[in-house]
């Protein structure tokens, strides 16, 4: 059989011109899939300093390496793109920004594997709404003008029905895509976001209201026999494990309480780090109150999804796709000091009716609130919005404000920064970004390493980053092989099992060494790209609030970071990178190292 | 949901032997063989899903077409497999809901009913047949015209399970019950699936996904 290193469906929608792209070898080899060969598109696709919104800026669709495979949990694609949410202190290029990859669980990858493709890399702008309808090597581009505008719930079965053949797997976005809020979401089957970054700005920015896919193919395996031995074993390895059970159990929404009880919970817009009322939304509260079921992504067995309804109250009726999460609950939640389960429900749900990531929203209206309540800004500048701690009607007009970028509402869709920067006073104090991008549902003060992955990470602050090299270096890879977190972690695959089915696929003779090269390989050349545009140390940076404001509640009331020992240890980290202490930039011995040579 | 599953292999090895002994199966068609008979119903089996403990993980459908697809093109596909081609379907809803599909094993066969094609006058056999042997619904792929009539009359009276063969037309999807020991109920992470005896009754007997999502709905979401 011939070799075949995988093809990109390369689209564009200015020239509606489609495209195959064979893939090196060599880039196959190098970046190996999912997030690190978008990368390397990313890194030949696009000029230093290139408007996010231009029509060249490639919003990139990835499969991983174990993606279509009955691997448990092998579900996730890679949404890749130059961000159009970030920016640097300094950089000659006024569009300077980082890269963006934001992950999506659920089928789409999977489909795009059975399409025949290893990712979807979509360039130029449609004049009119359009969506990519893909069945093996058939791409169509069709009008979307009835849909432009829907809200993505209801969108969902539109959609459906105006393909009319449910075996499509599709990603979308809602109004707030449509209309380039700067954090805009891409989601797949209702209930799943690629959140972080932007990512669904540019899809608005290109028209492009949705993407179908459809498959009747199978991925390539190089020793099929071995690889089918390791996937019978793996199949059994979750089974009855600890682990298994909390996901099932708990899902993401099982942190909640056990965060909050660390002090390492966003509450009060990062003030504090424990909510009292945290117990009215956990997961235990969630699973009597809200959930109905639990649901998996593709092969996967720890069913970490749970959807459910509101039962009571005003918003009795409103679909709950998957809520809480740690994340959704925690950033609408207890960081807007919201106490009712109900009204953080109805929180998560319009923001993702929306498309907006519901962290950097969740981020973005607590500063806003803080900003009021410290009388920086008032009313008027909210144009009217008596906006409050858990105050669920101002929330919900400010979330709709944002979607619609109405009023203050469009200053706020730019994010955290872009306001403080506006507001100023000494807002930027309590602006809590990093480059630009919201900090996560994690706190900082009782947890370092958490600052040291907000800090690093190539996308802005980001919690999937890993708190220190060798965890960097390997989600990177995480993200490149398709393979969830969830499953790699605590109670799931360790390094070996995933060397293993690599070797398998692909036929290398891969060793803990090279799985460990591969990650740092593209947390370099992300790191690069960046560097590029013009970041430097002086970006990696965590907001004062971590040093200067103690918790003020809770167990670990009184915890504060220590500005010496954090700066010691992200110097540590950059020596440990071989980066360059001001410019934060890799040693050429060590792009050479790790055969990143043309980076020179 | 408690079920019996209890198609043992000495059972499955009596069929055989049965068979061996050629013939037999037919004389003893109307006296004891009655495993699989569509008429009586007794002991014709299915695959059913307890919808509160299925996640939509698909499991089911690599299992499936791993067992049942084994090879392709003369290739062994060593459980590298498109999962839409599964004789067992996850439809998906929205709301979430997660509603595998398969067979029904309905004892007055509207798909058999359907068929054209009379294949042997004497037994009343057509190109859509149940195979006694086992419990199938099987296509005589040879007098098979693709007309889709079975397809329709399980779509329009049943799960809707049939899909037609995009060049062919012949019915593909119906469950072939993995010589008695489902590879998908097997597989299933979440102890979804059981293998059970026919039920008429059964609240989603026969029932669309659609239908049973519409049900599911009101329950789990109003």
């Amino acid at each position: 059989m011939e070799d075949i290193f995988g093809i990109l469906l390369d689209i564009n929608l200015t020239t509606r011109k489609t495209e195959n792209i064979y893939i090196s070898k060599r880039d196959i080899e190098l970046f190996v899939g999912g997030r690190g060969l978008a990368m390397k598109v990313l890194y030949d696709r696009i000029k230093p300093g290139l408007d996010p919104f231009s029509e060249d800026n490639p919003l990139i669709f990835m499969s991983g390496t174990f993606s279509g495979l009955p691997i448990p949990s092998s579900s996730r694609t890679c949404v890749v793109t130059k961000s159009p949410l970030t920016s640097p202190k300094k950089s000659i290029f006024e569009k300077a920004s980082t890269v963006s990859y934001s992950n999506i669980g659920g089928f789409f990858g999977p489909e795009i594997k059975f399409a025949g493709y290893e990712g979807i890399v979509i360039t130029g702008k449609s004049p009119f709404p359009v969506y990519i309808k893909i069945e093996d090597n058939e791409v169509k581009i069709k009008d979307a003008g009835d849909f432009w505008g829907m809200k993505t719930d209801e969108f969902d079965n539109a959609f459906k029905k105006e393909l009319g053949d449910n075996n499509f797997q599709t990603c979308y976005i809602g109004p707030a895509g449509e209309k380039k809020v700067a954090y805009a979401s891409i989601l797949h089957t209702a209930g799943r976001a690629a959140g972080r970054g932007g990512v669904g700005a540019v899809m608005g920015s290109k028209n492009l209201k949705a993407i179908a896919v459809k498959g009747t193919g199978m991925p390539n395996v190089k020793n099929p026999k071995e690889f089918n031995n390791l996937a019978n074993k793996a199949r059994a390895y979750f089974k009855g494990r600890e682990a298994t059970k909390y996901w099932r159990e708990e899902g993401t929404a099982g942190a909640l309480k056990s965060s909050s009880d660390k002090g390492s919970m966003a509450v009060k817009n990062y003030r504090e780090g424990t909510f009292e009322q945290i117990e009215n939304y956990d997961a235990k509260a969630s699973r009597e109150k809200i959930w109905k079921r639990d649901y998996a992504c593709y092969q996967c067995q720890l069913s970490c999804k749970k959807s459910g309804v509101v039962v009571e109250g005003r918003f009795k009726g409103t679909i709950v796709h998957d809520s809480p999460e740690y994340e959704t609950g925690t950033m609408v939640g207890s960081n807007l000091m919201l106490t009712e389960i109900n009204d953080v429900m109805k929180a998560i749900y319009d923001g993702d009716d929306y498309g907006i990531d519901i962290i950097s929203l969740g981020n973005t209206i607590g500063f806003l609130i803080e900003a009021k309540e410290k009388e920086l800004i008032d009313i008027n500048f909210l144009d009217g919005i008596d906006l409050k701690w858990n105050d669920i009607d101002s929330i919900l007009s400010m979330i709709k404000k944002i979607a619609d970028r109405d009023g203050i509402g469009d200053l706020a869709s730019k994010g955290v920064k872009v306001l403080s920067e506006k507001i100023g006073k000494g807002s930027e104090k309590f602006a809590i970004h990093v480059k630009g991008q919201s900090l996560a549902a994690w706190n900082v003060h009782v947890n370092p390493g958490t600052g040291i992955s907000y800090t690093t990470s190539n996308r802005g602050a980001c919690h999937l980053n890993g708190g220190d090299v060798d965890r960097q270096n390997a989600n990177a890879l995480k993200d490149s092989l398709a393979i969830c977190f969830f499953a790699t972690g605590w109670g799931g695959f360790d390094t070996n099992q995933l060397i293993e089915f690599v070797n398998a696929i692909t036929g290398s003779s891969w060793d803990e060494n090279s799985f460990k090269k591969a990650g740092e390989r593209i947390f370099n050349l992300e790191k690069m790209i960046n560097i590029r545009e013009g970041f430097t140390a002086e970006d990696d940076v965590l907001p004062e609030r971590f040093y200067t404001e103690a918790l003020s509640s809770g167990p670990k009331k009184g915890a504060i970071l220590n500005r010496d020992e954090f700066a010691e240890k992200l110097l540590e980290y950059y020596k440990s990178r071989d980066w360059d202490i001001s410019s934060s930039k890799p040693s050429e011995k060590k792009l050479k190292e790790l055969s990143l040579d043309f980076l020179i | 949901m408690q079920q019996e599953n209890n198609f043992s292999e000495s059972r499955r090895d009596f069929i055989k032997n049965l068979f061996i002994g050629g013939g037999v199966t037919l004389a003893l068609g109307n006296l004891s063989f009655t495993f699989f008979d569509s008429e009586k119903g007794i002991e014709k089996k299915v695959i059913i899903c307890d919808f509160s403990k299925c996640t939509g993980c698909r499991t089911c459908e690599t299992s499936c077409v791993a067992y049942n697809f084994a090879t392709q093109d003369g290739f062994e596909t060593y459980g590298i497999v498109n999962p839409k081609n599964a004789n067992i379907r996850v439809n998906k809803f929205n709301p979430d809901l997660d509603i595998p599909a398969t067979c029904a094993g309905c004892p007055d066969t509207p798909c058999i009913n359907a068929c054209p094609i009379n294949v042997d006058r004497k037994t009343g056999e057509k190109a859509l047949y149940l195979n006694k042997l086992t419990g199938a619904i099987s296509v005589n792929v040879e007098e098979c015209i693709g007309c889709g009539k079975c397809a329709k009359a399980c779509e329009t009276e049943r799960v809707g399970v049939i899909r037609q063969n995009q060049e062919s037309g012949k019915p593909e999807g119906l469950c072939t019950y993995c010589d008695g020991d489902p590879s998908c109920v097997k597989n299933c992470p979440y102890g979804a699936l059981s293998y059970v005896k026919v039920d008429t009754n059964y609240e989603f007997f026969g029932k669309s996904p659609e239908q049973i999502a519409g049900i599911l709905t009101e329950r789990y979401y109003k």
